[in-house]
């Protein structure tokens, strides 16, 4: 086993280099799309959040009965993703008078298995809110998937 | 052996970049759970290793390989891994060590073998934490120094540009023609990992080659087979799918090389 030459060293690094950076650019126009997606998720969940939405559609549906006021939530089936350095989650969420009723994972594009969250979409249900518990060694799923339930609440805002 | 010799050993190396990982990596995360890990990690891969050397009567050696194992395992789990998962990879991954062997050496590199089977038992995911994933893209930069001394120390700079070159280049044809995930898998966390692999866990020296040109076939082996793997399911196992293809290889060379020479003893002393 020859030690290798510095002069080689040099060149392999350079040539690897080269190689990794042609990689680089010539993906990053999706690069480009997929953070410009991310930040349009971000500043609608900024806007939303100030408004004074915390996702508790059941405090909220009791506070609305209180006031006697209109449904908040559209019925029907809306779409949300949620995405992170990890990959990406899109849900389907169904709202019925203000009761979130139903949710699936209708695309899974994370980097790790579907079957750790697969507990979730009940949870939501069962909270009646966006806001479940992080399952221990899945924290980048249980993220984009609250965040995809949130993007899919946000959605379903009557105006 | 003094500390100050030990230090300059392969092993020295790789177990003093994986601790300095280890403290830059917790307080980068802010997060003491990888310390608790690493620690549970390396007391279970240590005791087994013991045990089994005892078992099997083999002269005292210090249990550095079981720490450095157990160090790369914790520093690639996710830090909210439960201990009890994190020590069970680590003892895996020294079964390996000690029983899928030939000649006495391992055919696997054991922290790849305990991470693929602790994946496909326990379902766990890999987060790359001690390669600094999350972390400002600068610390990229720790990774590179500590890879390029260890990889010099222990002369496998061969397989390294290989693996790196081959990964790279596919993966750039991957994004060219729109195949499969590309994007993720050149930006962090993902080349962190991809870095942290290529310098500390293929070099390994028990499960990889020394020749220059066994070297540079078993880099390529490793990243094709792996990246075939990303390309065609995406995840994150398939690093150690690879590794543990490249690490078969290896060894069918090694049984076949040893073969030919049996059986060219055996034809020399017939022929005399």
């Amino acid at each position: 086993m020859v030690k290798m030459d510095k002069k080689w060293v040099i060149l392999c690094s350079t040539a690897v280099a080269a190689a990794y950076t042609s990689g680089f650019y010539s993906t990053e126009t999706q690069a480009v799309k997929m953070e410009s997606a991310q930040h349009n998720q971000i500043s609608l969940h900024t806007k939303v959040q100030q408004s004074g939405t915390t996702g508790n559609i059941a405090n909220y549906a009791l506070n609305q009965q209180n006031k006697k006021a209109k449904q908040k939530y559209k019925d029907g089936t809306f779409t949300g993703s949620g995405m992170n350095r990890r990959g990406d989650i899109q849900v389907a969420v169904t709202l019925r008078k203000d009761k979130i009723v139903d949710v699936q994972i209708s695309n899974w594009g994370m980097h790790y298995s579907e079957s750790d969250v697969v507990d979730l979409p009940g949870q939501v249900i069962q909270r009646q809110s966006a806001n479940v518990g992080i399952v221990s060694g899945a924290t980048y799923s249980t993220e984009a998937f609250t965040d995809a339930v949130q993007d899919a609440i946000n959605q379903a805002q009557n105006s | 052996m003094t500390l100050k010799k030990w230090i300059k050993t392969p092993k020295g190396y790789v177990a003093i970049a994986m601790f300095a990982f280890l403290i830059i990596a917790a307080i980068g995360y802010k997060d003491s759970h990888g310390i608790k890990n690493a620690f549970t990690a390396v007391f279970a891969g240590v005791i087994v290793d013991i045990i089994l050397n005892i078992i099997k009567r083999r002269k005292w050696t210090l249990p550095e390989g079981a720490v450095i194992t157990g160090l790369i395992i914790a520093l690639i789990l996710s830090t909210a891994t439960s201990i009890l998962v994190v020590g069970a990879t680590a003892v895996f991954a020294i079964l390996s060590k000690h029983f899928l062997v030939y000649k006495k050496k391992p055919i696997f590199n054991p922290a790849a073998f305990g991470l693929l089977f602790s994946f496909l038992f326990f379902k766990t995911g890999q987060s790359w934490w001690g390669a600094f994933g999350d972390l400002s893209v600068w610390t990229i930069l720790f990774l590179l120094v500590g890879g390029y001394m260890v990889a010099n120390r222990i002369h496998k700079f061969p397989q390294v540009f290989s693996f790196l070159g081959t990964t790279f280049v596919m993966l750039a044809l991957m994004g060219y023609f729109n195949i499969g995930d590309a994007v993720d898998a050149l930006r962090p966390p993902f080349i962190n990992g991809t870095l942290f692999f290529a310098f500390f866990m293929l070099t390994d020296p028990p499960t990889s080659p020394a020749k220059d040109k066994d070297q540079v076939i078993f880099g390529f082996l490793t990243a094709a087979a792996g990246t075939l793997v990303y390309a065609a399911f995406g995840g994150l196992i398939y690093l150690f799918i690879g590794l543990c293809l490249g690490n078969l290889y290896t060894y069918l060379k090694k049984r076949s090389v040893s073969k030919s020479m049996v059986n060219r003893k055996g034809f020399i002393s017939t022929h005399r």
